[in-house]
């Protein structure tokens, strides 16, 4: 059913204008030089976390000069409509989307995390289960982040195409939570057997909260892929605005305030990357789609 | 019935322990009746709070069956509970079948709502209590246009309530414990008080029975509470009455005894006067014819005779009187005394005396007393018979006893005379004149003495009284004397 759901999601993009005008009121407004940057976050990281989304805010408005408007929404599907309708300036999205929406999209930065502008998906389940891989979890309820996600999706997806199966054949139940903390919750509670979850949030989660992973254990970690990246629309891409905002995420490093953030996101920095570190991604993402649901 | 053989001391407080426990169990029922309804109340909008509260947020994610949605919801819920706090929670839809519950490892999502929660649940939101699990089971149904969606079960942990009822339980127990005890102990503290009057009354009559009648001394009386006065006062009066009676009796005895004197008095006089006419002869013969030396001699052996005569009887007199309670030997002569005593009465009343005498020597009785005893009844026995008939009067010893039988050739001694003759010795002394003072006294001398006394018809009519004395041994009676 969620699959549906995010096929319907969509072909309701490429159709374009009727999502658009939900968004007008962001649509509006102008671009104009002291108008406030558009940023939108996907539920990517603790969302809870508002005293990091605060720094970043502030970092950002400093490092461009010009305020800065930060836009969250409860699903990546909503972020990514913001951003290819251009409602927004620029977005934290998954690189899932990014490669959905390839012809729409520029990259404008990838985080660094321990050193590479990379991380993994991890598969995770209850602490003391007896499962080693995914075939172990056949017939139990699963849990999954976004349907959007490439960690929390996707590549648990691409996996059971190599093993022929689709999650609503593979599991007897699977659900999403809209967020990797989400994940992590229902394994702990036994809500779900399995959860597909963002290996960087998992480890980031491990430290901050301790006592939520420890039900938890990491059963399978996938190979590296491309960081969520921050995007923009291509048309967009050598704008001043997106130079800017390069440069301030590129910098943020040298400034006490840009490490303050670095540091509660625990990234090392943002780099200038090359587009086809999404290609395992996009082979993924064409792996699926080869396999009847 | 057993309570009634109780004393009042015991009975009273009994009665109040059995009162109280009535009360307690009473109070203790009606209080955790009421406890139980109202804590019912409470846990119900309680449980309709918290379920509203749900239902409300809840309604988009039952009918998109979103399993995530619904658990968030309820563990999020659950975190700001209070103090009674939903153990579990559980989200159906209209199927029964879980879409999520808040302990998802117990009841997993997509099974059945397990029977422990549709069993006890009678009527959609009323809550049912089951004390043994410490749980109160709670079904709302969702209804969403109308129609119904699914449902919400709740499980509350009702220990802390429990808890409550049960502590609540355990003070009126321990108050009602406590207070039973006190009045209990008041009780007994009080019937003791009220009723140590009466028991010291009691007292006093008892010893009534058995000794003196004494009154209870005015200071005693003071103590009383108010209420018992009146039994004192009245005690005090029947006591002051039995004491006067008494002294009257004593006096009355005296005065027998002196009338009896009296009348031996009367009777010595007549002995006396008799020789002295003949005396007072003498001399006149003596001055006359003194010279004559037959006449002489003659008249001086009449003088000698008489005041021989005369010598005798106030020797019997002076023996007879000389002390109240002479603790001499009685001997043979003493009853030879005895005869000469009542002999002036007996020739007045016209009585034969037949006399007989057997003792040999000094018998280890008290010589008063004996002829105290004999002379009552000989006197006695004078009265009953008629003029010109005989009085037998005889006294003998056997090895251990003296023998005193007495006839006399009367009418029959009446029943009253006999009962006063041998009655017990606690009958009082009968008043007035001619009531058988005599054989009342001589009841009391022969009990003294240890003896006993028999009536019985006599041969040839008449009566016949027989008293028997023991012999004391001759040691304790060297002690006496």
């Amino acid at each position: 059913m969620a699959l549906r759901m995010a096929i319907d999601r969509r072909r309701l993009l490429r159709g374009g204008g009727s999502l658009a005008a939900s968004f007008g009121v962001l649509g509006a407004r102008a671009h104009a030089a002291d108008a406030p940057l558009r940023f939108a976050l996907t539920p990517v990281l603790l969302t809870s976390d508002l005293v990091m989304l605060e720094a970043l805010k502030d970092y950002l408005a400093r490092a461009m000069g010009r305020p800065v408007q930060l836009v969250s929404r409860r699903t990546y599907q909503e972020i990514t409509a913001l951003l290819v309708t251009r409602q927004v300036d620029a977005a934290w999205i998954c690189g899932y989307p990014f490669v959905a929406y390839r012809k729409e999209l520029a990259l404008v930065a990838v985080p660094v995390w321990r050193g590479k502008p990379l991380y993994q998906s991890y598969l995770i389940g209850r602490a003391g289960q007896k499962a080693d891989n995914l075939a172990d979890l056949a017939g139990t309820v699963h849990a999954f982040s976004d349907p959007d996600s490439n960690s929390g999706y996707l590549v648990t997806c691409a996996a059971l195409a190599e093993m022929g199966q689709s999650p609503g054949r593979f599991f007897s139940h699977f659900f999403y939570t809209y967020g990797h903390r989400n994940v992590v919750r229902a394994v702990a509670t036994g809500l779900a057997v399995g959860g597909s979850v963002d290996g960087y949030v998992y480890d980031v989660l491990r430290e901050a909260e301790p006592a939520l992973c420890a039900d938890t254990r990491v059963i399978l970690k996938s190979e590296l892929l491309g960081f969520p990246p921050i995007a923009c629309p291509a048309a967009e891409a050598q704008s001043p605005t997106i130079m800017q905002l390069r440069e301030a995420l590129i910098t943020m490093p040298n400034d006490q305030r840009g490490r303050d953030v670095l540091a509660m996101l625990r990234l090392d920095g943002f780099s200038n990357e090359p587009p086809e570190l999404f290609d395992g991604i996009a082979r993924k993402m064409d792996l699926v789609r080869g396999v009847p649901p | 019935m057993m309570l009634r053989r109780l004393p009042l001391t015991a009975r009273v407080p009994l009665i109040v322990t059995l009162f109280m426990v009535a009360v307690s169990v009473f109070t203790s029922e009606r209080v955790l009746t009421r406890l139980a309804e109202t804590q019912e109340r409470h846990i119900q909008a309680l449980a309709d709070a918290y379920v509203d509260g749900l239902a409300l947020a809840l309604v988009d994610s039952i009918i998109r069956e979103d399993v995530w949605q619904v658990f968030d919801v309820l563990d999020r819920s659950r975190e700001k509970s209070g103090d009674i706090r939903p153990t579990e929670t559980i989200v159906a839809g209209p199927d029964d079948f879980v879409i999520a519950s808040s302990k998802p490892l117990d009841i997993p999502s997509h099974v059945r709502v397990p029977a422990r929660y549709v069993a006890p649940i009678r009527e959609n939101g009323r809550i049912a209590v089951d004390e043994n699990e410490k749980k109160a089971y709670l079904r709302r149904d969702v209804r969403y246009e109308s129609l119904r969606i699914g449902s919400i079960y709740a499980a509350l942990d009702i220990a802390p309530l429990l808890a409550e009822r049960r502590s609540v339980l355990w003070v009126l127990l321990l108050t009602n414990a406590l207070l039973t005890i006190a009045l209990a102990g008041a009780a007994w503290f009080i019937m003791r008080r009220m009723m140590r009057p009466i028991t010291l009354l009691t007292g006093y009559l008892e010893r009534s029975h058995t000794g003196a009648v004494t009154s209870i001394p005015d200071e005693i009386v003071a103590q009383v509470p108010r209420d018992h006065r009146p039994a004192f006062g009245a005690y005090n009066r029947l006591a002051s009455a039995v004491a006067d009676r008494e002294a009257l009796s004593a006096r009355l005895a005296e005065e027998e005894r002196l009338a009896s004197l009296g009348r031996l008095a009367s009777g010595m006089a007549h002995e006396i006067n008799n020789p002295l006419g003949g005396l007072f002869n003498a001399i006149d013969t003596l001055k006359r014819h003194g010279a004559d030396r037959h006449t002489r001699n003659v008249t001086l052996d009449l003088v000698d005779r008489g005041l021989k005569g005369i010598r005798d009887v106030v020797r019997v007199a002076l023996v007879t009187y000389r002390a109240e309670r002479d603790q001499r030997h009685l001997s043979r002569s003493d009853i030879d005394d005895l005869k000469r005593l009542v002999a002036p009465e007996a020739s007045r009343l016209g009585v034969l005396l037949e006399w007989q005498n057997e003792l040999t020597d000094t018998v280890g009785i008290p010589a008063t007393i004996v002829r105290q005893i004999l002379l009552n009844l000989a006197l006695n026995a004078c009265q009953a018979t008629p003029r010109g008939s005989c009085a037998a009067i005889s006294i003998a010893e056997t090895l251990v006893s003296v023998v005193i039988r007495v006839e006399d050739r009367g009418p029959g001694m009446p029943a009253s005379a006999i009962a006063m003759l041998i009655g017990g010795g606690d009958r009082p002394a009968p008043i007035g004149q001619g009531t058988g003072l005599g054989l009342w006294m001589t009841n009391r001398l022969v009990r003294e003495l240890g003896g006993s006394i028999s009536v019985a018809a006599g041969a040839e009519g008449g009566t016949v009284v027989t008293v028997t004395l023991p012999r004391r041994k001759e040691r304790e009676f060297a002690h006496v004397a």
